[in-house]
């Protein structure tokens, strides 16, 4: 990459925006001063607010004051006492109550229509007897004879307001706090005078020590929402330049001329990106900046709690986490632009990016989420949880690098999938789809099967996330394998694919059973060693291997251990990865970028975090069955024997794998495997040919 | 006699389009051009010449044959085809709010021009093209003309060997155009080999040294003017193109 021809482009590209007096104005100027100023008037608004809550005077009505019932005049002294509280009768209240402040209160007469007074605000609140009713009785005839009746039962009071209506709400509030505090004063005054030794609110005295330090309260409040504002002024930032980046340099016509200079596309790419980052990232200091100063002028407040001090060496550590977030926001900003084909459809299609991006990033505002947790597999909803975590000074080192690798991973996809944009013919003429979009069917599908799968994996992990936990495993598992299934039979049916050729559904050679047998047991004893070493990064808690055990529990007869956790996975499972998508990815991969990538994507939709290792080996090693073999029949026995060894080991004594396995176990499971694989080596001479079919049975060795 | 710049070789371009399935764009186009020869593509609207152009100046991917400039294939070597090459069409606009020295110098660098000569050869354009007196104002408030003027500099700005002209003329009035042929057949005489796409005959006529003439994507004929005229037995251009192109005899 030529950093002469790049840095040439960004200084175009930045150019260009700083002599748009619009953009600058609209984009750049304006939100400086609107975000200061909406907040600053709203602010002002909840003070004035409160200002005439407290200086007007309410007004209110006592119902039915001659009603003969006993305790009643109980009920009027203390809506006296909770008056002379909150300042009843035109005077401003005496002592100030403790969660309010004085107000005034004025006795009107009862008007003949309560509601019509209270809808013209004539009346703010108004106060009515009532006896308990018969619906309050207690059940049992015993019972209902103590109560007694009617005029003999405790009186209630009854407030009518309007919750609509600011005045009546306040005034409503007002009134019935002070009736609460009124009824507890006189409740501990009874019982004093009954010959209670001590008052209640001695009784078992709570006090509250907060260990957290100002730092870490601080440090959770901002990190909460951290991400979300950064994200947001990233993403207002970054599209005033994406929007002319691309869609706008097509509209110009300004694209194909560069496209026939001698910059190459990454180059371009490089280029756009830089320049979407220098703007984004400038706007979001000017807006942050603004903001502090304005804080520092008192002109707007801040939360309460909350300080805007992060240590260096924290700061330091979120600039470093956040670079992927940012160029993954770029990326994706660039590749709408990229695909859109005027400026207007650009800004259009900008809304559902930045919703989406909006709800990932305020995930960290959600209580109880951790990043270690199936969290980290979500790119920036990752990074916002570690960032929450970093500022209450706790740092999980692992996964913050897992977290960080994840979004990071992301962001290359999309910078790819942006500089794949650049090479679409599209951007120069109307027809660049070609015979297999065209067509669609099984040429296209090698195309969409990452688009498929990835859509899928997303409904599980939400699935997982919000739902799956609470399930009972077995209806969870059928469940999941449905959903396989279906996104299978769908997958073929939409593309018309070859159902025998895309399951391979093939007779093995003999030979691959026995590989079967070997296989299975020593690819449980390298899982173990994989989800060991992984452990070294990412200790597995003890809660999780409770969890486990109670999930797969003994409570569940064999049979239907069997059955549900091991065959039904060893079929469904097998169509889905090693029929449906590897077929899908066979065309479009290397040998072993196909097993890697068809491997761990399994591994990745057992979406629990502390399962991924192991299941991806199984994933691995399970692909390179299915190829070697040319067809899917061993893969599915390996995969229900290794799932029903892997339950039988907790389970039946007998087959337990060694408590601290050695490394001759491992080398000596290395070396069935390989085995195994061998004995899995298709008969290239023989007949390979899908079962009970002809002879169109040829099939792509390993 | 100048060595062949630009190669092609059964260059064919297949499109898919909703509406109307497969088009053959372009088919199995042969054609050299050598230094110091302006090389015509003559057809009328639709009839592969943009095509053809776009893919020697790797935008588009062919989806057959090679083309190559000065030794460079298009699709394995797309960058160093493309700082060999000036490509200037109607379509290829520039950027509005740049001034004409900065424009010129943008697409100076991005060529990969050698650094220490930029400004000098920026100097250079400037002073070629007459831009002096509207070299610092934005190309926006420019008239047409000097728009016009600035394009082909950044087309040869950066000194390229082959350029590629894809029907530079349209939308200019006459004196533009007269202006910009000047410029082309000054080009030429510079030594650049020139791929100059037309539907006017004229132009082809009065410009070109040798005329391919195209027709459904496909190359009907390729000569110099009286070679063609010499083959068809007919004397205009606009004559020899209808020959070619429907079988008729015009001057019957």
């Amino acid at each position: 990459m030529n950093r002469r021809t790049v840095t040439a482009l960004v200084i175009n590209d930045l150019r260009q925006l700083a002599r748009n007096p619009r953009v600058l104005v609209f984009a750049v100027a304006l939100p400086l001063v609107l975000w200061p100023l909406m907040w600053f008037l709203t602010s002002l608004t909840t003070e004035r607010r409160q200002e005439r809550i407290e200086s007007r005077t309410y007004t209110y009505a006592v119902a039915d004051e001659t009603a003969n019932v006993a305790g009643i005049a109980d009920a009027r002294a203390w809506l006296e006492r909770a008056l002379a509280v909150v300042g009843g009768d035109g005077r401003t209240g005496g002592a100030e109550p403790a969660d309010g402040p004085a107000v005034r209160f004025e006795r009107v007469e009862v008007p003949d229509d309560v509601a019509a007074a209270l809808d013209e605000e004539r009346l703010h609140v108004h106060v009515a007897w009532e006896t308990g009713g018969d619906e309050d009785l207690p059940d049992d005839d015993a019972d209902r004879e103590a109560v007694g009746d009617a005029s003999e039962r405790v009186p209630r009071i009854v407030l009518s307001y309007r919750a609509d209506l600011d005045a009546s709400d306040s005034a409503e509030g007002f009134l019935r706090r002070a009736l609460q505090r009124t009824r507890t004063e006189v409740r501990e005054q009874r019982l004093a005078n009954a010959g209670f030794e001590s008052l209640p609110e001695d009784l078992l005295p709570l006090e509250r020590i907060e260990t957290a330090s100002e730092e870490q309260t601080s440090g959770l409040l901002l990190g909460r929402v951290l991400t979300a504002i950064i994200v947001m002024m990233m993403l207002a930032g970054g599209s005033i330049v994406a929007t002319d980046a691309l869609a706008g340099e097509k509209e110009r016509g300004t694209l194909e001329t560069l496209l026939t200079t001698a910059a190459s596309r990454v180059e371009i790419v490089t280029a756009k990106n830089l320049s979407i980052l220098a703007v984004a990232f400038a706007t979001s200091v000017l807006n942050i900046a603004n903001i502090v100063v304005w804080m520092q002028l008192d002109l707007i407040a801040a939360p309460a709690g909350l300080k805007l001090v992060i240590p260096v060496g924290a700061g330091v550590l979120l600039l470093l986490l956040y670079a992927p977030a940012a160029v993954l926001l770029s990326s994706s900003l660039l590749l709408v632009s990229g695909r859109s084909k005027t400026y207007k459809e650009a800004q259009l299609l900008f809304a559902p990016v930045m919703l989406i991006a909006m709800a990932v990033a305020a995930i960290p505002v959600l209580p109880g989420v951790e990043l270690r947790s199936a969290i980290v597999l979500l790119p920036i909803a990752n990074l916002g949880v570690a960032a929450r975590e970093i500022l209450t000074g706790h740092y999980d080192w692992p996964l913050l690098a897992a977290a960080w690798a994840v979004t990071g991973g992301a962001a290359a996809l999309l910078a790819r999938a942006s500089l794949r944009t650049l090479s679409a013919e599209k951007l120069i003429t109307a027809s660049d789809t070609d015979a297999a979009d065209l067509a669609g069917g099984p040429a296209l599908f090698p195309r969409r099967v990452a688009r498929w799968f990835a859509v899928l994996w997303a409904l599980l992990l939400v699935w997982q996330l919000n739902v799956g936990g609470g399930l009972d495993s077995r209806l969870l598992i059928v469940i999941n394998m449905s959903v396989f299934g279906a996104a299978a039979w769908l997958m073929i049916a939409r593309y018309r694919l070859p159902v025998r050729e895309t399951l391979s559904l093939r007779n093995p050679p003999p030979a691959a059973w026995l590989g079967v047998l070997i296989g299975a047991p020593a690819g449980l004893v390298l899982a173990d060693g994989v989800v060991r070493l992984a452990s070294l990064a990412m200790p597995i808690p003890e809660e999780w291997i409770e969890a486990m055990a109670e999930a797969f529990g003994a409570d569940i007869p064999v049979w239907q251990m069997l059955v549900f956790f091991a065959i039904l996975p060893g079929i469904f499972e097998e169509i889905a990865f090693r029929g449906v998508l590897l077929h899908g990815l066979k065309s479009r991969l290397r040998p072993v970028q196909l097993v890697l990538v068809a491997g761990i994507a399994f591994g990745f939709f057992h979406v629990d975090l502390f399962r991924i290792p192991g299941t991806s080996l199984l994933g691995v090693l399970l692909v390179i069955a299915v190829l070697r073999s040319g067809s899917i029949y061993p893969a599915m026995a390996w995969h229900a024997l290794h799932n029903a060894l892997a339950l039988g080991s907790a389970r039946i004594e007998q087959i337990q794998l060694p408590d601290q396995p050695t490394w001759w176990h491992y080398l000596l499971a290395l070396a069935a495997i390989l085995l195994a694989l061998r004995l899995m080596r298709q008969n290239h001479q023989g007949a390979s040919r899908p079962a009970g079919s002809g002879p169109e049975g040829r099939v792509p060795g390993g | 006699m100048s060595t062949v710049q630009v190669e092609v070789q059964g260059l064919t371009k297949n499109f898919f389009d909703q509406s109307r399935g497969e088009i053959n764009a372009v088919q199995e186009v042969d054609f050299e051009c050598r230094g110091a020869e302006i090389f015509g593509l003559l057809g009328a609207n639709g009839a592969g010449k943009t095509t053809t152009l776009r893919m020697i100046s790797t935008v588009l991917q062919p989806t057959a044959g090679t083309a190559r400039v000065l030794g460079h294939d298009v699709v394995s070597d797309p960058v160093e085809v493309r700082r060999n090459l000036g490509f200037y069409s109607a379509s290829t606009a520039l950027y509005p709010r740049l001034t004409a020295r900065e424009t010129l110098t943008l697409f100076a660098r991005v060529n990969k021009y050698p650094a220490e000569r930029t400004k000098s050869r920026v100097e250079e354009m400037i002073e070629r093209f007459g831009l002096g007196d509207y070299a610092g104002a934005r190309i926006e408030k420019l008239s047409s003309g000097m728009k016009q003027k600035v394009s082909i500099a950044r087309t040869v700005v950066h000194d390229p060997p082959v350029l590629i002209f894809d029907e530079p003329t349209v939308g200019l009035d006459v004196l533009n155009a007269l202006d910009l042929q000047k410029a082309i057949q000054e080009l030429r005489d510079d030594g650049k080999a020139i791929l100059f796409s037309t539907h006017i005959m004229s132009e082809a006529e009065r410009l070109c040294d040798r005329i391919a003439i195209i027709d459904k994507g496909r190359i009907r004929a390729c000569d110099g003017l009286g070679g063609l005229r010499a083959a068809t037995s007919q004397h205009y251009l606009e004559d020899i193109f209808v020959h070619y192109v429907t079988g008729n005899d015009t001057t019957a």
